[in-house]
């Protein structure tokens, strides 16, 4: 019995402090030049401050476009938009399923397996991976930080590049049946 | 929500080892969006504790089920104390085996429902698991974002900004490039892309450079490459990386061609 709890401790303490030990170990960075280099250290903290109070707004925006995201969108409609012709229709479908897309691009990996195995074309999933280069909920913060017009043209440079880099690797790869 | 696998192999396609302490991977799945995490197992040559090993390391990262084939009673009562669910006698692929799981749970939850409330949907419900999974991707990137802020505040306070900026010589060329290849290497929410490039350009780096860092920091991934190549295929991969990084550092140009190198 006690030995399940205190192994029950050790796995809460793992949960909470596992994702915390990067920003900890920067903070204990912070603790050693308060103590060694209070200058350096002071201006660096400044500087941290000045960061964190820029982010805060968008940052919250972004959180509140998640929740609208997810209530709305699943990863089963998102995929369903990739299964379509190469028509501009299909193009526009797997583009908009890139850029509503969430989550780290190696989660989308077995379905977009699954998609091409499935028939769908390299440049509709090459052009899903490009354009996730594109976020929405993040605009806020690149707004924020960039301010309006270089978001207009990163959002559009971003698009057009990603429909170079699918059509690249149509050209490329339609002859080699990847196995 | 989470769920924590034993599989014979480092991908979805793997089986359901029957214990978590012979498995020579554990795999972490988010339902959420099907991502899943690559832990290394303890495998058969390990001794009598690696069981309790291998369920703290999925239960590190978050796993809040665990599908297996078999687990240790004092052990299956200690997780579900915590609140984790535990499966066991689950075979065939890990990939089958999340479906089956989250099909199962589906099916009980709309049970629930239709029983508390006869012929009506649950709309809030659904906002309500909206805003648990947005508050769960926010705090996924919450202590990375806050760690990049605290170490690049460390970096404008310790290192001399020519030392930064002797990367990046001022010829667009150069610094698109440099900035393409910084964004290949380093991978995470692009939001840290946004702050590091905002950083970098305050203190004087040109904007060809910048935005090559935050083109290439998602449309090049060095790090996922292996990941991608044994999804997709290697040439793929390998051409869709390479075709990335020349439009990042082409397109960084049309920007500053645009905004006239300034914001």
């Amino acid at each position: 019995m006690n030995q399940g709890r205190g192994f029950s401790i050790f796995l809460r303490f793992k949960i909470l402090i596992r994702p915390w030990l990067f920003p900890f170990g920067i903070a204990s960075l912070y603790g050693l030049g308060m103590v060694f280099v209070p200058e350096n250290t002071n201006i660096a903290l400044h500087r941290s401050v000045s960061i964190f109070l820029q982010l805060a707004l968008p940052i919250c925006l972004a959180l509140i476009m998640m929740v609208v995201f997810n209530r709305f969108l699943s990863p089963a409609v998102i995929t369903r938009f990739l299964g379509q012709s190469t028509s501009i229709k299909g193009v526009f479908l797997s583009s908009l399923a890139g850029i509503l897309s969430m989550g780290p691009v190696y989660a989308w990996y077995p379905l977009l397996k699954n998609l091409k195995d499935k028939g769908a074309s390299q440049f509709h999933v090459a052009n899903f991976i490009g354009q996730r280069s594109i976020k929405p909920v993040l605009l806020p913060v690149l707004v924020i930080c960039w301010g309006g017009y270089f978001t207009t043209l990163f959002v559009f440079v971003s698009f057009i590049g990603a429909l170079i880099v699918a059509y690249i690797v149509s050209l490329s790869c339609s002859d080699f049946p990847e196995k | 929500m989470k769920i924590g696998i034993p599989s014979s192999e480092p991908s979805l396609e793997g089986m359901v080892e029957s214990k978590l302490g012979v498995a020579d991977y554990l795999i972490v799945i988010e339902t959420d969006d099907m991502s899943f995490e690559i832990l290394k197992g303890s495998s058969q040559s390990s001794g009598p504790g690696a069981g309790v090993q291998a369920v703290s390391l999925v239960v590190g990262m978050g796993a809040q089920v665990i599908l297996v084939g078999y687990i240790s009673p004092y052990i299956s009562n200690a997780l579900e104390k915590q609140g984790i669910e535990v499966v066991t006698q689950v075979s065939g692929s890990v990939f089958k085996a999340v479906t089956n799981y989250i099909d199962s749970r589906s099916l009980a939850v709309k049970v629930e429902n239709k029983e508390l409330r006869p012929g009506k949907s649950m709309p809030q419900n659904q906002w309500a698991v909206a805003i648990g999974m947005g508050l769960r991707q926010f705090y996924s990137f919450l202590p990375m974002l806050i760690g990049v802020v605290l170490l690049l505040g460390l970096f404008q306070g310790f290192v001399p900004q020519q030392t930064l900026l002797s990367l990046f010589s001022g010829s667009a060329l150069q610094d698109s490039f440099w900035g393409a290849c910084i964004g290949s290497i380093l991978a995470g929410n692009p939001v840290n892309s946004y702050v590091i490039g905002k950083s970098l350009f305050s203190i004087g780096v040109g904007l060809s450079g910048v935005t090559a860092l935050m083109l290439a920091w998602v449309n090049v991934g060095l790090i996922q490459l292996p990941a991608e190549s044994k999804a997709l295929g290697i040439r793929f991969a390998l051409i869709r990386n390479i075709a990335g990084f020349a439009v990042a550092v082409m397109m960084s140009f049309v920007v500053v061609w645009f905004a006239g190198g300034s914001v």
